[in-house]
């Protein structure tokens, strides 16, 4: 990278109130050690402790989502160790925290769905949504986690979520790229 | 039977099992990355002790900072296997210790007790 686009990209981080950007390799480990440096980061920001603990609570949610179901890793890196990226920032009072991971298309219709299902709730829905989810034992094939990570995302953002998917690039056949943002 | 400890990791918390006093404590953070697997040992020595137990007063003190969807399935079960104690003549203290500036944490607590209502259930407020 030139200099001078360096330049424009702090220009753009700080346009754009990114707080903390990380693209690569996920792990438990990982995830733990960048939680604990953006929860470090927020107080020294003087975040309220509520936006503080619903920033955090986010990005568990969607980097262990990406952990549990990221698709493609070995075709991408010929490892299976999952990952993704992520970006939590501030705009005005808000905070935001987008991920992207790719996904098999064979699942992106479902998640369309799943998503486009929380983005049509008020937040009363998905408050009653999460309490009838955690108490029913109900499990899809795919949900490795308690199926309640996207509700959590929903539940913990002050909007509706948002997303897109994208063909991934020279792999479009059988990825696509998800984006996933939720602002709180 | 024996105590059991495990001590808290970053993503793990501490749990403090004192079977032999009749008093519980799982406090700290809990977002492991497979929540089944880290609580599978808690929740076999969990239920090897109330099925043992009878007639006791026991003690459970949560104090959680944070814990993730899959960990807040298994809190939900540990509750429901509390409540069940109850059949056997126990009575059951939860002490639910939460930030008092949390009330996700809170809500959680207060919803699930009201759905165990044997369980001697009180929040804690406990400042960060």
């Amino acid at each position: 990278m030139q200099t001078e686009i360096y330049r424009a990209f702090r220009n753009f981080v700080a346009e754009q109130g990114v707080i903390f950007y990380y693209n690569g390799y996920l792990s438990q480990p990982i995830v733990a050690a960048i939680g604990e440096a953006l929860r470090g980061k927020l107080e020294a920001e003087d975040a309220s402790g509520k936006a503080t603990r619903k920033v955090f609570s986010t990005f568990v949610e969607m980097m262990q989502n990406i952990i549990h179901y990221a698709d493609g890793a070995e075709a991408l890196s010929g490892t299976a160790t999952p990952f993704g990226n992520v970006a939590v920032g501030r705009l005005g009072e808000r905070y935001y925290i987008v991920s992207g991971n790719s996904v098999a298309n064979s699942h992106v219709e479902r998640l369309k769905s799943r998503l486009d299902a929380l983005r049509a709730m008020s937040s009363e829905e998905i408050r009653a949504e999460y309490r009838r989810k955690l108490r029913t034992e109900e499990r899809d094939d795919n949900s490795k986690g308690a199926g309640l990570g996207f509700l959590t995302v929903a539940r913990e953002a002050s909007e509706p979520i948002e997303y897109f998917f994208e063909p991934y690039p020279g792999l479009g056949e059988t990825l696509s790229f998800f984006t996933l943002k939720a602002t709180v | 039977m024996e105590d059991l400890y495990i001590a808290p990791e970053r993503d793990k918390p501490e749990i403090d099992f004192k079977f032999s006093q009749h008093h519980l404590v799982l406090r700290g953070e809990s977002f492991p990355e497979n929540a089944v697997s880290f609580y599978a040992p808690v929740v076999a020595a969990l239920m090897n002790y109330l099925g043992r137990t009878h007639d006791t007063d026991i003690t459970v003190d949560f104090e959680l900072r944070y814990f993730n969807s899959s960990s807040t399935k298994i809190l939900l079960n540990v509750f429901r296997m509390l409540d069940q104690a109850s059949s056997n003549h126990n009575r059951v203290h939860v002490n639910w210790r939460h930030d008092p500036d949390d009330d996700t944490v809170l809500e959680f607590g207060n919803d699930i007790a009201s759905d165990f209502i044997t369980l001697k259930y009180q929040a804690v407020p406990v400042p960060a």
